[in-house]
């Protein structure tokens, strides 16, 4: 489970987060919205404990997140990345393993479990098969699909997700948010994502945090605070329901 | 695994025939019997003197500042997350050049050569970490930019100094500056520098396949990216240093013997580093028996014939990639 405790986040002066208070708990799945812009990665970061905070701290286990020694947060919680560029060869099954990384060892090599995991990660996001490709000769879909396999392959109980949804389809978007909230429901993972679909967030996430920009959030049940003015707010445009889902006029 | 066996044994069997091929190879005209039994004293004594004293140092030379060369390569390449990389790139070569000059323009040579470049090499270290680091947050486009400038300044400074020294030293300084092995006297030093070094550079060859990914990639899954990085930056300099102390600037196999490992056996560091210091010590002493044979009694200077078997290699590799 991971918690915030008064977290204020600031860059360059400027305050994206104050005072933020929230617990991810396991089971649960919260979308974060906002604006472009807003400080929605830099809060996923210092959530993730990449970056340290200007005020406040995080609880992962009830341990404070940014005194804990890299490798042993790595084992508990796991960050996808937006964007994730690689200079030099590997192939798809390698990558995926480097998932295992945090359990693994100095002098140990991959275990034939490390390899099913990256495998049967690699069968959940369809990229079967493809084990000795070049990464770089996949599209840009697919590379998403790889760094969701490693984050798979890390299985680590808390989970947090800069825009999962990047270049995937509309089938490998549903796809991939159904699997999310099974993870959640059935093994108890605290998922946290950034979102910019806020049809998808109210059908597959049950809570929100929403970051309005120069530090104000809300935080609560989709059912609750998803509601037309408060999108009209948070992405300062008119935003209207109809038949059930958002549309911006 | 069984894979990264074959590999390495394919190159220790490239090495051994290149460590052959050097020890049979010269213009006194011996046997390669004669050469080979030489190498355990037997024989005829002048030949024994000629292949003990002339060519085995010389095997030993080439051998160990290929591999540190290469080792330096690797690891410069993931740090700075850069193909174009070598382990010159952050001017430690440059501050090395210079003492080396300026010893050779005291007059000085053999021991002190060896020693003012080293001591240059590691000046030229903390100068750029220094810099580079002066306000606290390091950041790699700061460190790749102050040591792209830092390298400047030295090729300024040398080139100074080739301008005012005097002509008989300008071919000895020509030579140095381009690489070159002949006189090389290979102590115990550049062996416990490249076997610590891939020992220590082994070790983290899990984390620096993460860091190749990216650094905030690496952090995500566990790895102490900024302490890793600094001991990367020492480590690749302290390699680069024993080795130009050894046998000067020579080009292209840091560069090179990286990439060409890459595109043939994959980036797992694992297998690629160890692989690099053996492909890279054999390769330079190949280069290093051409450069003495091909227009033999004249010498060439090594780095002319890495260049020259590099390119090509390299460019063929690079297209059958391609397609």
């Amino acid at each position: 489970m991971l918690q915030a405790c008064g977290l204020t986040v600031t860059v360059d002066g400027n305050t994206l987060c104050r005072e933020l208070d929230m617990q991810v708990r396991g089971g649960q799945c919260w979308a974060l919205l906002g604006r472009n812009g807003v400080g929605k990665t830099h809060l996923l970061h210092t959530l993730a404990g990449l970056r340290a905070p200007a005020e406040g701290y995080c609880l992962l286990d009830g341990e404070r997140l940014h005194r804990l020694p890299a490798r042993q947060r790595a084992r508990r919680l796991g960050v996808l990345l937006q964007d994730d560029v690689s200079s030099f060869p590997s192939t798809v099954l390698e990558t995926a393993l480097t998932g295992r990384h945090p359990f693994i060892g100095r002098w140990e090599v991959e275990s034939e479990a490390d390899f099913q995991r990256a495998r049967a990660a690699l069968r959940q996001m369809g990229l079967s098969g493809w084990e000795q490709r070049v990464v770089r000769s996949l599209s840009g879909g697919e590379r998403r699909r790889l760094d969701l396999a490693v984050l798979l392959t890390q299985d680590p109980p808390v989970m947090l997700l800069d825009e999962p949804l990047n270049h995937l389809d509309l089938a490998h978007q549903v796809r991939l948010l159904r699997l999310l909230r099974r993870l959640a429901r059935q093994q108890g993972k605290a998922i946290l994502m950034v979102l910019h679909d806020i049809n998808l967030a109210a059908r597959f996430c049950d809570r929100v945090l929403l970051l309005y920009g120069a530090g104000e959030w809300e935080q609560g049940t989709s059912h609750a605070l998803l509601d037309e003015a408060r999108l009209s707010r948070l992405y300062d445009t008119p935003i209207r329901r109809f038949d059930g889902l958002f549309a911006a006029q | 695994m069984k894979r990264a066996g074959r590999v390495m044994l394919g190159l220790l069997g490239l090495m051994l025939f290149s460590v052959i091929h050097a020890l049979v190879t010269g213009s006194a005209g011996f046997g390669w019997l004669e050469s080979l039994a030489a190498v355990f004293g037997l024989g005829d004594p002048l030949v024994v003197s000629v292949v003990s004293e002339l060519r085995l140092p010389r095997v030993f030379g080439a051998l160990l500042a290929g591999g540190l060369l290469a080792l330096a390569g690797a690891l410069m390449q993931v740090l700075l997350r850069n193909p174009l990389a070598d382990p010159y790139v952050l001017g430690v070569s440059g501050g090395a050049s210079l003492a080396a000059l300026l010893v050779m323009l005291a007059g000085l040579g053999g021991f002190w050569l060896g020693l003012g470049s080293f001591a240059g090499a590691l000046c030229a270290m903390l100068l750029v970490f220094g810099l580079a680091h002066a306000r606290g947050r390091w950041s790699l486009s700061r460190l790749l930019l102050t040591g792209v400038i830092v390298a400047a300044g030295w090729g300024a400074l040398i080139s100074f100094v080739l301008a005012i020294a005097p002509d008989a030293r300008l071919r000895g300084m020509l030579y140095w500056l381009m690489g070159d092995l002949a006189g090389v006297e290979p102590g115990v030093f550049p062996l416990l520098v490249l076997g610590i070094g891939l020992a220590l550079a082994w070790m983290l060859a899990r984390d620096l396949n993460l860091l190749a990914r990216g650094g905030l990639q690496a952090a995500v899954l566990g790895v102490p990216v900024n302490a890793l990085r600094m001991g990367i930056y020492f480590l690749a300099s302290l390699l680069t240093a024993a080795a130009v102390s050894l046998a000067g600037n020579i080009g292209f196999i840091g560069l090179i013997i990286p990439h060409l490992l890459r595109l043939l056996i994959g980036s797992d560091h694992r297998l690629l580093l160890p692989a690099a210091v053996v492909l890279g010590g054999s390769f330079l002493l190949l280069a290093d028996t051409l450069a003495r044979s091909l227009f033999a009694p004249q010498q060439l200077p090594v780095g002319v014939l890495t260049a020259l078997l590099g390119v090509p290699v390299f460019l063929y590799l690079l297209q059958r990639e391609g397609r």
